[in-house]
């Protein structure tokens, strides 16, 4: 396809008085890796939140796929095409692993209300299916042997696994990782950046990815947004970015260059 | 008839305020609706019954041991159904399940052990009527004074909160309860001077409503109306609560007499419901959200 | 034994509410002191049916159902748009609750607060048995279909189950209706076997003694809560308990439960989860 997967234009977003997102605007391109950096407070949160309807912009547009998303609730935005994962890992804590991905997969079943509720044949061959999918799911993100552990005993970094895991089984076209690799060390950082690399190629994804760990964004993103006091601050390739002044000012501070 | 019906919605209207001003005083800062304060009203208008047939205390002295007892009865309730809960950071709706499990448990002891009869105070606490307005409308002495302490109290907090230190440290828990125990204050003694106060404003009303009708084990109920008050004038906030419970009383009398007395309390609960879906800050609330 | 039986029967009966409350409360995650009144509903409709227009005691009972299911939508559709908080929707449905009893003891053909004698007494231990059976049945397929799951979801974390393509408002009606079904059943059965309703049967009271029976029995499970209301029901029977002491004990359990053991009896297990436990000697996952 052509043309940006994601444009975001102007968008501004107050709360009280302060401006989480403030005159924003940038693109996606389809099926590449793009960060968003910037430093702690800078809204981008805020922008996955308001992308994926979970805050109304005061003002500006979000385009999908040539569509816009304005007004559209956040469990429709998952019918288009956009999945999440959350910057504090938000699991359906008491169910499994396998149930965890099965869920949002079960969503999208071709039943009704009196068929669940009779449990016809047609719903428990719908329903074996759909486990049959989940646990393949769970083998690809390496998390098959979990599959009926509850996922809140699971470990953090197997946790995130899965909160990505669940993502994928809603089959998005976008996908928005909201700091994936917080709190992992350097070697967790590289075998999660891999991951993303690998999902991007085997489930054909667009990922957009908010990251502080600099080692990852540098190694996976072909490009990066740098978000700070809610606006655009520079946007570009790595490289660009990473020797962009502003950049660095915004990151080191004004005297950076006489520390 | 439109005066009287005023005087008389304003009457019930102060005894409204005074049991409202209970649960916004906790729900201000425990941010739970506590649904046993209902039992402490009723606890309280036993125990004035108490005094007065077992003791034979006047009026002041039966309406200050009642709030003293209904004070002493929160702090109680607190320490014994909430505190554990609290230090243990649950979230409000198992405190308030813990409350109704409370008001339950009260309820039906008194039912189980005083009984269910009616009780009434005696007559001359409530005889000494006024005519108003040339005759044109009757209020109770009972009424006034009800009303008048109602306001008095009211206000006397609202100075106890603004002008003494333990009034202050209360309102900086109110925003941060963490941050308040981590500058010194004595976390657990604040909650139990709260709940003291909403015992002593509840058992107050306890006296009065005894008086003004009768004691009985389910009179705790009535205090649903005081929780539709509450939320009138916005929880958390007591110049709401005293408001929430004058606007009640009046529009209460208003349907109760130009509509039914049965439409009176469906009104009631409908306003209280819509309140909730449209405009559950009342008129002075505080909003609180979730973060993302 | 006829004592022993009736005992049973009755409890059987509360059984199935507190299955539907299980499912709203258990499952979905919403607290509601109003669904004794839902029982009500269902319980003047089914009985209103029988005695003044001779339906047949199914039909009345399916009547009850639907009923009661068209009004908890009057009071969830408003609330649940609304998004309230957990507790200021509890409150409103006890509002709703209580203004439901108002009216009942208020119409002519409910015979106000006197209450309704002379129901004819068709409700036997086996119909209950047989209600209770495909009640359990029901409400497991549905909890294991995608509307349960959604309910689950739903009460695990809202803002995830958004993002995973659930539309909370209806997740959240669906599994209203559905609990308040399963209490319009229970309400049509009871009716005709008291042989006498009364609006003060379907209180607040009466609905604490519901959810206390579902925090009893622990949230998310299906066969706590069950275990739960049969000894609630029971064991004052059997050690001769007035009905006064039996809400004492009800509100202290209630106290007890929240202070130590939130989890309830079976907490998110089932009954099953145990022997397959002991047969396998697996460690807990």
């Amino acid at each position: 396809m052509t043309g940006p997967l994601l444009e975001v234009k102007g968008l501004t977003k107050a709360f009280g008085g302060i401006r989480a997102v403030d005159g924003l605007t940038f693109a996606v391109a389809p099926d590449a890796i793009t960060g968003i950096i910037g430093p702690n407070g800078a809204g981008k949160t805020t922008v996955f939140n308001l992308v994926t309807g979970v805050y109304r912009p005061d003002a500006g547009s979000i385009d999908f796929a040539g569509r816009s998303l304005m007004g559209i609730r956040p469990d429709q935005i998952v019918g288009a095409g956009i999945a999440r994962t959350f910057q504090n890992i938000r699991l359906f804590n008491r169910r499994t692993c396998l149930e965890n991905v099965l869920t949002p997969m079960l969503q999208r079943a071709p039943y009704g209300v009196p068929a669940a509720l009779l449990r016809t044949p047609a719903v428990r061959k719908v329903d074996r299916e759909l486990r049959e999918k989940s646990r393949l799911l769970l083998a690809e993100m390496g998390l098959e042997k979990m599959a009926d552990v509850q996922a809140s005993a699971l470990p953090y970094g197997l946790q995130r696994k899965l909160e990505i895991a669940r993502a994928l089984a809603m089959e998005p076209k976008l996908l928005l990782l909201d700091e994936p690799a917080a709190g992992m060390n350097p070697e967790e950082s590289r075998s999660l950046s891999a991951l993303i690399q690998d999902i991007r190629e085997r489930f054909n994804l667009t990922i957009l990815l908010i990251e502080h760990h600099m080692d990852v964004v540098m190694r996976v993103c072909s490009h990066i947004v740098v978000i700070n006091f809610g606006a655009l601050l520079a946007d570009g390739p790595p490289e660009k970015v990473r020797t962009d002044e502003r950049v660095l000012q915004a990151y080191l501070g004004k005297e950076y260059r006489n520390a | 008839m439109f005066l009287q019906t005023v005087v008389t919605g304003l009457s019930i209207g102060g005894i409204y305020a005074l049991m409202a001003v209970g649960y916004s005083l906790v729900f201000s800062v425990l941010s739970f609706s506590n649904f046993a304060h209902g039992a402490v009203i009723m606890l309280g208008a036993y125990i004035g019954l108490g005094l007065v047939t077992k003791l034979h205390f006047g009026l002041g002295l039966v309406v200050a041991g009642s709030m003293a007892g209904a004070g002493l009865l929160a702090v109680a309730n607190e320490k014994l159904a909430y505190s554990l809960l609290r230090k243990r950071k649950a979230p409000s709706l198992y405190l308030m399940i813990s409350a109704m499990g409370c008001a339950v448990f009260l309820e039906n002891m008194v039912y189980a052990t005083i009984g269910s009869r009616f009780y009434a105070f005696p007559e001359f606490f409530k005889q000494n009527v006024l005519c108003l307005f040339d005759g044109t409308c009757n209020v109770a002495v009972l009424d006034l004074f009800a009303f008048g302490i109602s306001i008095l109290a009211i206000l006397g907090l609202h100075l106890f909160l603004t002008h003494t230190r333990t009034g202050i440290a209360i309102r900086a828990g109110v925003s941060d309860m963490t941050m308040c125990s981590l500058m010194g204050v004595n976390l657990d003694r604040l909650i139990a001077v709260v709940f003291f106060l909403a015992g002593i404003f509840g058992g107050a009303a306890g006296v009065f409503l005894g008086i003004k009708y009768l004691v009985y084990p389910t009179m705790g109920w009535v205090t649903n109306k005081a929780y539709i008050a509450a939320v009138i004038g916005g929880l958390g906030s007591l110049p709401g609560a005293l408001l929430g419970g004058l606007i009640l009383g009046v529009l209460e009398t208003f349907v109760s007499t130009y509509v039914s007395s049965v439409m009176r309390d469906v009104f009631s609960f409908g306003l209280l419901i819509a309140l909730l879906v449209w405009r559950p800050n009342g008129l002075f609330g505080r909003d609180t959200g979730e973060k993302v | 034994m006829n004592y022993v039986l009736s005992i049973v029967t009755l409890a059987g009966i509360n059984m199935i509410a507190v299955l539907g409350l299980s499912i709203f409360t258990g499952f979905t995650g919403l607290f509601s002191f109003g669904h004794a009144a839902l029982v009500g509903i269902g319980a003047y409709a089914s009985a209103i049916l029988t005695y003044y227009y001779f339906v047949p005691f199914p039909v009345a009972l399916l009547a009850g159902m639907v009923a009661a299911s068209l009004v908890s939508l009057v009071i969830g559709i408003p609330t649940l748009r609304a998004r309230l908080r957990s507790d200021y929707f509890a409150i409103a449905i006890l509002g709703f609750g209580e203004a439901l009893r108002v009216i009942l003891e208020n119409l002519e053909i409910t015979n106000g607060a006197r209450g309704l004698p002379g129901i004819e007494p068709f409700t036997t231990l086996p119909i209950v048995v047989l209600c209770l059976a495909v009640s359990v049945w029901i409400a497991s397929n549905f909890l294991r279909s995608r509307y349960g799951a959604a309910c689950i979801a739903v009460r695990e974390d809202p803002v995830a189950a958004e993002m995973a393509g659930i539309n909370l408002f209806r997740a959240r009606l669906l599994s209203l209706v559905v609990s308040a079904a399963f209490c319009g059943l229970s309400g049509g059965l009871m009716a005709h076997f008291m042989s006498f309703i009364q609006p003060v049967m379907f209180t607040l009271v009466q609905s604490t003694a519901l959810l206390a029976a579902v925090i009893a029995g622990g949230m998310g499970s299906i066969t706590g809560p069950l275990i739960a209301s049969f000894i609630f029901i029971a064991m004052p029977e059997a050690l001769r308990v007035a009905q006064m002491w039996r809400l004492v004990a009800y509100g202290l359990v209630l106290v007890l439960i929240m202070l130590f053991r939130p989890q309830g009896l079976m907490g998110y297990q089932e009954l099953t989860t145990f022997f397959r436990r002991s047969r396998n000697d697996r460690p807990a996952a």
